[in-house]
């Protein structure tokens, strides 16, 4: 751990151990191992399924803030990850399937996850379960060489050069 | 032998001065004064004394397009008529003791025909039929209520203290200047003249950042330089009026002066107004068009009443 | 009168950036509204995955103009914790000391703007005069008064000398009092008062629920502020008086906003007394072992979140950027609600715009 990430002194939430714990015990197994990241934060892997009862059992603790929704293609899926905040960083991050990339939407508990959903969807091709009319946010209209994140569209971009 | 003579002072009279060309030039020359204060005051430079000639020349250079759908025989009217209006509201406006002509009534026939701009304006933003136009138009109207009352309530009681209708006698009749004994009626006059400008604070028609232009969001080239020279015509005749009401034209109170210093005077006062009114679009921010009505009609609308009944009390 | 739908933007002289608002209006009322971006849309995101670490710093300072500096510092962070590196502190001082010049020119620029867009040139024309004092200070820094490219991974490139870090304590005085003179105008002026107060109301409530972040959400009372709660050099050390305020219009917004300029001049005066001597930077290698790292920071519109991941070679495999604006331009529909269409201008200037963020 850097000393910046030891320099991190502030913060007013619950510690993110707890906040674990109190996920393992709602959800049981389909919570990961969390493990810490750079910087401040913890990262708990769940099962898709369990998105909304997550953030539910997280809002419960008083965790409500939603930065955003990162979302990639890391060759072997799509995998999401919510980053919350509160005093530390507690991000959720689950795994898609490419052909059943599809999780159930959260803008009814957050109302201001919905341009993260809709910038995830453009970009990676991700359906949001009970999300309407989800329109595209950054992409024109005729977009049409489908999402541009994930890893097996064709059309590469020029490589850059080496004076960098 | 005289009708001939008396035929070529007319024309001078109507068409160097103190008619058209007069009023042409200073048109311009009180924009720029205007617009080299303002600039003053915000800590700019101002633009060089040619800046208003430059700009008439340049629109009339321009390409003159509407949209399609646009009435283009309305369009192309509407500006002319309302330079003809305010061009012949100022023959009536003595200028320094000058006016063309003058008869008993004519202070009622300048007001209404500086009226008739207010009215073409809202019908050029209706004939241009763009979004913006339209309710910069909607909005004019709405403004043309909230100030037009106050103003001709303010410029009816000079008439009423004079007890004449004339401007030339009202000009004469006033031993100290109106601004003296009537000042909430020279107040209401500025702040109504501001209003029938469309003059910041109250440049609610054209606020660019809410209807791009207003009414005239459409117009270009000869068309928008017609308009342009309207407002400034209209606001050297507002000024031209108001000096002649509230501080007495050419006239002096409280220390005679000799002959030859009449027209300085009433240049410095024609000055002293552009300047009131050049400090207050510095001084505010644009009110939004309820709280114009609101001001209008609560405020300013009771006070103009006020005044005139000081004015009848005065003169009984 | 009958509806009318008004299109404001993608050009339209209350917009600096283009972005497409619909309202439908009757008469002056505002029924509903929608909005469209995209139209600055450069896929910075995409565009990083196939450059390397040092090009993506160049890459993201021109995600935005006001706020570049800000975008350069929190990825040069990220990808420090992945490498490991030990900025020297000196460094971090210089960081923040154009960070919060940043803050200064933000809010200085979107007071003018502000004015402007309410008919109140006057003030438009004084706030921007007196921008130019620190843009000096930033172009004196840096060589650029608006693109700094300041940062490098390990620190940054340019450095203080004492008589410039004296020139530009004396300058401090001067704005300190043209930013009080703009606090008591905000704060007093009646026109002002009159177009902003009351306008664009949004409840703590509504805050929290649409996750706002920033001077809007600090207006509405909600206190939210990176610099304190995820503190790092030199702000740990400085402690920073975070401005908050009840009314949650566009007039408590503003009200903020001019109150973080005169905190922020503090802070400069604290950073140029206190600089701590050292190098200002350290030799970073081309190859970020792979990992992954999320960092914050405030930038003058709130908080900012990237994440970066590397897959061990000298390129990113993936960089997401959040910006602080994505999350006020959520609220603008129920902003818009109802009110006057005069008050629309008031709306969209008081949630201080940057649409190239926003877009990426």
């Amino acid at each position: 751990m850097s000393t910046r990430q030891a320099a991190r002194t502030g913060g007013n939430g619950l510690p993110q151990e707890a906040i674990v714990a109190a996920l393992r015990q709602a959800l049981g197994d389909a919570v990961g191992e969390a493990r810490a990241v750079p910087v401040d934060e913890m990262w708990i892997p769940i099962a898709p399924e369990v998105l909304r009862d997550a953030v539910e059992e997280l809002q419960r603790c008083g965790v409500r803030h939603l930065s955003t929704i990162s979302g990639l293609d890391d060759d072997e899926g799509i995998v999401l990850l919510y980053h919350f905040w509160r005093g530390h960083g507690l991000t959720l991050s689950l795994r898609l399937p490419y052909e059943a990339a599809s999780v159930p939407t959260l803008i009814d508990l957050i109302p201001g996850a919905a341009f993260y959903e809709r910038e995830v969807a453009e970009m990676l091709g991700v359906t949001f379960g009970g999300h309407e009319d989800i329109k595209p946010l950054l992409l024109p209209e005729d977009w049409d060489a489908g999402p541009p994140l994930r890893h097996d569209d064709a059309d590469a971009l020029p490589p850059s050069r080496e004076d960098g | 032998m005289t009708v001939v003579k008396e035929a070529i002072s007319a024309l001078v009279a109507i068409l160097v001065f103190p008619g058209l060309a007069f009023m042409v030039i200073s048109a311009l020359a009180f924009e720029w004064l205007d617009r080299v204060m303002i600039a003053r005051l915000q800590g700019r430079v101002g633009p060089p004394w040619y800046q208003p000639v430059a700009d008439l020349i340049k629109l009339l250079a321009k390409e003159d397009i509407l949209p399609t759908g646009a009435n283009e025989a309305v369009a192309a009217v509407l500006p002319v008529i309302s330079l003809a209006s305010v061009l012949t509201a100022a023959l009536y406006v003595p200028v320094a003791g000058y006016g063309v002509t003058s008869f008993e009534g004519d202070l009622i026939v300048v007001l209404f025909l500086l009226s008739l701009p207010a009215l073409a304006y809202f019908l050029a933003g209706w004939v241009s039929v763009g979004v913006y136009s339209m309710v910069g138009g909607s909005r004019s109207l709405l403004q043309y209520f909230s100030y037009e009352v106050p103003f001709l309530m303010a410029l009816a009681t000079p008439a009423i203290v004079a007890d004449s209708w004339r401007i030339e006698i009202i000009v004469t009749r006033q031993p100290t200047w109106g601004v003296f004994t009537m000042p909430l009626g020279f107040a209401l006059a500025v702040v109504g003249l501001i209003g029938k400008l469309k003059r910041d604070p109250f440049d609610i028609p054209k606020a660019s950042s809410e209807v791009v232009a207003g009414p005239l969001t459409e117009y270009s080239g000869r068309k928008l330089a017609l308009w342009h020279l309207t407002v400034d015509v209209q606001t050297v005749v507002g000024i031209l009026l108001l000096v002649n009401l509230f501080l007495g034209g050419h006239t002096s109170t409280f220390v005679p002066v000799a002959a030859w210093i009449s027209p300085w005077l009433f240049a410095g006062k024609a000055l002293l107004i552009l300047v009131l009114l050049a400090a207050a679009s510095v001084l505010y921010a644009r009110l939004r068009i309820d709280q114009l009505a609101n001001l209008g009609w609560r405020v300013l609308a009771p006070l103009a009443l006020a005044q005139i009944v000081v004015a009848l009390w005065m003169v009984s | 009168m009958d509806r009318m739908t008004i299109p404001i933007g993608p050009q339209h002289p209350l917009l600096k950036e283009p972005m497409s608002f619909t309202v439908t209006v009757e008469g002056e009322q505002v029924l509903a509204s929608t909005m469209r971006m995209g139209y600055v849309h450069r896929g910075i995101e995409k565009l990083a995955e196939s450059r390397n670490y040092r090009q993506v710093v160049h890459l993201v300072e021109r995600i935005c103009g006001i706020c570049s500096h800000v975008h350069t510092t929190t990825f040069c962070d990220a990808v420090e914790t992945l490498l490991g590196l030990e900025v020297p502190p000196r460094a971090w001082y210089i960081r923040a000391l154009l960070c919060e010049l940043e803050r200064i020119h933000s809010h200085l620029l979107w007071l003018g703007v502000l004015a402007k867009n309410v008919g109140y040139d006057t003030v438009f024309m004084y706030s921007w005069r007196d921008r130019e004092i620190v843009l000096d200070m930033m172009e004196e820094l840096s060589g650029g008064r608006v693109s700094h490219a300041v940062n490098i991974i390990g620190g940054v490139r340019v450095d203080l000398d004492v008589e410039q870090a004296r020139s530009m304590l004396e300058r401090l005085p001067l704005l300190e009092e043209k930013v009080d003179g703009a606090l008591h105008l905000v704060e007093t002026e009646r026109t002002l008062r009159a177009r902003t107060q009351g306008v664009g109301y949004l409840s703590p409530e509504q805050i929290r629920a649409y996750c706002v972040v920033g001077p809007v959400a600090r207006a509405s009372g909600v206190d939210v502020d990176m610099r304190r709660d995820a503190p790092c050099a030199p702000y740990d050390e400085l402690g920073v008086d975070v401005q908050m305020h009840t009314a949650g219009d566009v007039w408590a917004r503003a009200v903020v906003r001019v109150r973080e300029t005169r905190e922020s001049l503090r802070l400069c005066r604290l950073i140029l007394e206190n600089l701590p001597a050292g190098a200002t930077e350290v030799r970073a290698p081309r190859r970020v072992p792979a990992g992954e790292a999320v960092t914050r920071w405030e930038a003058p519109r709130g908080e900012v979140l990237y994440y970066v991941r590397s897959d061990g070679s000298d390129t990113p495999s993936r960089l997401k950027v959040r910006t602080p604006t994505l999350t006020t331009l959520i609220t603008l529909p129920d902003q818009l609600r109802g009110v006057a269409l005069a008050d629309v201008t008031v709306v969209l200037s008081g949630v201080d715009l940057c649409i190239a963020c926003a877009d990426r």
